[in-house]
């Protein structure tokens, strides 16, 4: 047998380089639906949405199959071009799926604070409700050991004797109303911040206009000495109330005793600042004198 | 024998005649595009993108078919139609992602609205 001429070698030399290179020439189409389909497994479209994946394994075999029959054909491009996008189809769920489930969890995360946010804001309420039912209480008993404390419709209502504060006719303050009005301011600003009404009564004697001017200087007196004590001016009104209101009768000594008071009410109205505020250094530093 | 043989090729040419004139069913592919355009592909990138890949695809198999190739544009419609539904889901996709980036963010503004109570 004679060896091979070097023309032979040459065309067997092409030969075998054009059949490597047909071997080898996978369409881009193939190329980026095996990458397509690659990135898909390890990604979460694995765990997320199994069935498209598995969609997707099967596109990609039926190209892969269309190249091993026909490697050149429009079909094979054609399937391999379905299959990278049958593997972007699983991706895109995935991605669907992944932001639905996140979704849902912030969802959830929000109903659980939601609930969370109203049970302690009920709790708040109570104990605001609670802290203010047991702070009127400590009010009361307080004020029931300096003077005459009754709860009436307009609010809870302090009587001071008018003998106790003033000398007959006079509406300046005596030394010894001082310290009485000292502990009463103690206890209401001990309190929360309370709207006041200070009213001047007297009793019958006299006429009309001078009982009306002296029981409305007494009010005043009694305010301006709250408000010296650092009670809040806008949270006080005085009136003057003459003879109108008496709570005795008149015609006895013990009667027009009786009537001639200052009577402090305190408004069942809201506290008028915020629930959990204390006294104002002013007002405590006042009390301690 | 021989009738049979020309009857095989009667069936054989009326078969090719047959496949050569049928027109080209775009019916799938015209529908999956109009299913995209509706979700809003064409307001979200890469939606639009593929969008756009499944009209060229529809458009070259009509051609393709008008110039006496079925198969080639038969098999070009899958283009057209994996690309629209692509479409659908990158939509849909987009859509979704807002919406849990506004969950996220209500829950973002629930806690600095509450600071005391809502970390977990």
């Amino acid at each position: 047998m004679r060896t091979m001429t070097s023309f032979q070698a040459a065309l067997a030399g092409i030969a075998a380089l054009a059949y490597l290179g047909c071997a080898h020439s996978v369409p881009a189409e193939l190329l980026s639906a095996r990458a397509a389909y690659q990135r898909s497994s390890e990604g979460p479209a694995a765990d997320l949405v199994p069935a498209e994946l598995h969609k997707a394994r099967v596109a990609l075999a039926a190209a892969e199959q269309s190249f091993e029959d026909a490697p050149d054909s429009y079909r094979t491009r054609d399937l391999a071009y379905v299959a990278q996008r049958t593997s972007e189809r699983a991706d895109a769920l995935a991605g669907i799926d992944a932001d639905r489930r996140s979704t849902a969890q912030s969802d959830d995360s929000f109903s659980t604070m939601q609930g969370e946010i109203i049970t302690r804001t009920e709790t708040d309420l109570r104990d605001a409700r609670t802290d203010l039912s047991q702070s009127q209480m400590a009010l009361m008993a307080a004020l029931a050991r300096l003077a005459a404390v009754k709860e009436e419709d307009r609010g809870l209502v302090i009587t001071l004797s008018g003998s106790v504060l003033f000398r007959s006719g006079e509406h300046a303050l005596l030394p010894a109303a001082q310290t009485r009005l000292d502990q009463v301011a103690e206890a209401l600003l001990t309190s929360r911040e309370r709207k006041l009404v200070v009213e001047g009564h007297t009793d019958s004697q006299g006429t009309h206009r001078a009982n009306m001017l002296l029981s409305q200087r007494r009010a005043d007196a009694v305010r301006d000495y709250l408000i010296g004590n650092g009670y809040a001016s806008h949270l006080i009104v005085a009136e003057g109330l003459g003879q109108g209101r008496p709570v005795a009768d008149n015609a006895t000594p013990e009667g027009r005793s009786n009537n001639r008071r200052v009577e402090i009410v305190i408004e069942r109205t809201a506290p008028t600042q915020s629930l959990n505020r204390p006294p104002r250094s002013r007002i405590a530093s006042g009390l301690e004198r | 024998m021989r009738r049979i043989g020309l009857v095989g090729i009667v069936v054989a040419v009326v078969a090719v005649v047959g496949c050569a004139t049928a027109p080209l069913r775009t019916d799938d592919s015209v529908a999956a595009i109009r299913a995209a355009e509706e979700v809003g592909a064409e307001g979200v990138p890469r939606a639009a993108l593929h969008l756009q890949f499944a009209k060229e695809s529809l458009a070259r198999a009509i051609k393709l078919a008008n110039d006496g190739y079925p198969e080639q544009a038969k098999s070009l419609l899958t283009r057209a139609e994996a690309d629209a539904e692509l479409a659908v889901l990158l939509s849909r996709e987009d859509a979704q992602g807002r919406e849990a980036l506004q969950a996220i963010e209500r829950v973002r503004q629930l806690r600095q609205d509450h600071p005391e109570r809502g970390r977990q």
